[in-house]
């Protein structure tokens, strides 16, 4: 409960005044204050400077604001797109509320961060498909999308091991090779780590649940030569990425390599009773279909999402 | 050489060599404590059989 709602709540004003700020289209933040502020205040533009938190020399042109009818809500809209993964800073001039003058503000606007795990998780799993789009872990895509039992048995192994080995990497990385300054041995640590957490299921997996060790071991072996599982690791890395969101890249590389082995079962156990040229029987009409899902997949490359 | 570059070098090579000790003992005591007996009759099978592969 208490780990949602730090998820959920979003982020602190830096004025007692206002209850919220949020982003609104592409180019466009509302304000939401606590009371009515007053028309002549809010209508001027000059009242209201924004810009970027990384870069505070870069201030934002805003084109004009417009205020709620109950006068609660300002909206300000900017000349140019905004991009809202970045926090913004708004910084308001003495804020005029029937007649009253309560102070200049200096507002903080971001995403929720669960809009932004969600965005990294559906990003992982459908919009960068590490398979139809990335191209990565095809050996064991194509070695293990015969049947649709083994596609599923796969697909889940990887994303547990994923997991797994994505937020021990995100601990390695964030606290042993940055501090130390070691991130150009990052590939060593990481390929390690994979197989760290490989053998460690394996184990583990063998003495407290024989049954379903019987049905993945196989698999487990697999996850050491799929280059996704070095992949994410690496991103993550890469983009800086913090504890939960390493979880959602890790949880949306598993589910779309999983997605993808599935729909490729399907039709290649339906390709088995189709009329292939015996030219392209097996493994080039395979690789036809996965071009085709590529294809495919490139639709979801417009989804935005939050 | 660069002594900065020798003291990362040996700070790599320390940091490095504690993670891989620290997991490979974490890991043969997960070895320990979950360790299965094997079955000798799969030994006795796999034996007889022709198995090529």
């Amino acid at each position: 409960m208490l780990l949602v709602s730090v998820l959920l709540v979003g982020c602190e004003n830096g004025h007692k005044f206002v209850k919220k700020t949020a982003f609104k289209d592409t180019d466009k933040m509302v304000l939401t204050f606590a009371g009515p502020v007053d028309e002549s205040w809010a209508s001027n533009v000059r009242n209201f400077s924004a810009y970027e938190e990384p870069d505070p020399d870069i201030v934002l042109t805003i084109k004009e604001t417009t205020l709620s009818p109950d006068k609660t809500q300002v909206t300000l809209v900017f000349a140019d797109p905004l991009n809202t993964g970045e926090a913004h800073i708004i910084s308001a001039t003495n804020i005029l509320s029937e007649g009253q003058d309560l102070g200049a503000a200096v507002l903080t606007v971001k995403k929720l961060y669960i809009g932004v795990l969600m965005t990294i998780f559906i990003g992982a799993a459908l919009i960068n498909n590490f398979v139809f789009t990335k191209y990565l872990g095809l050996c064991v895509f194509f070695g293990t999308s015969q049947k649709r039992g083994t596609a599923v048995g796969m697909g889940v192994v990887f994303t547990i091991v994923m997991v797994f080995a994505a937020v021990m990497a995100w601990g390695l990385y964030q606290f042993v090779l940055k501090p130390y300054q070691l991130t150009f041995l990052n590939v060593v640590v990481f390929i390690g780590l994979v197989s760290l957490s490989v053998q460690g299921v394996d184990t583990i997996l063998r003495k407290v649940n024989p049954m379903l060790f019987k049905a993945f071991g196989v698999y487990l072996v697999l996850v050491i030569a799929n280059c996704i599982a070095i992949a994410v690791p690496l991103i993550l890395a890469d983009n800086e990425y913090s504890g939960w969101e390493s979880f959602a890249l890790a949880l949306g590389a598993g589910l779309g390599f999983l997605i993808a082995l599935f729909l490729m079962a399907c039709v290649r156990e339906r390709l088995e009773l189709a009329q292939v040229p015996p030219s392209f029987r097996g493994l080039p009409i395979a690789f036809v279909t996965a071009g085709l899902f590529a294809l495919a997949f490139l639709g979801f490359s417009g989804l935005s999402i939050y | 050489m660069d002594p900065v570059l020798v003291k990362l070098a040996l700070a790599g090579v320390a940091t490095l060599g504690c993670i891989g000790l620290f997991f490979g003992v974490g890991l043969a005591m997960a070895a320990q404590k979950f360790h299965v007996e094997p079955d000798p009759k799969v030994e006795e099978v796999l034996h007889t059989l022709a198995g090529a592969q």
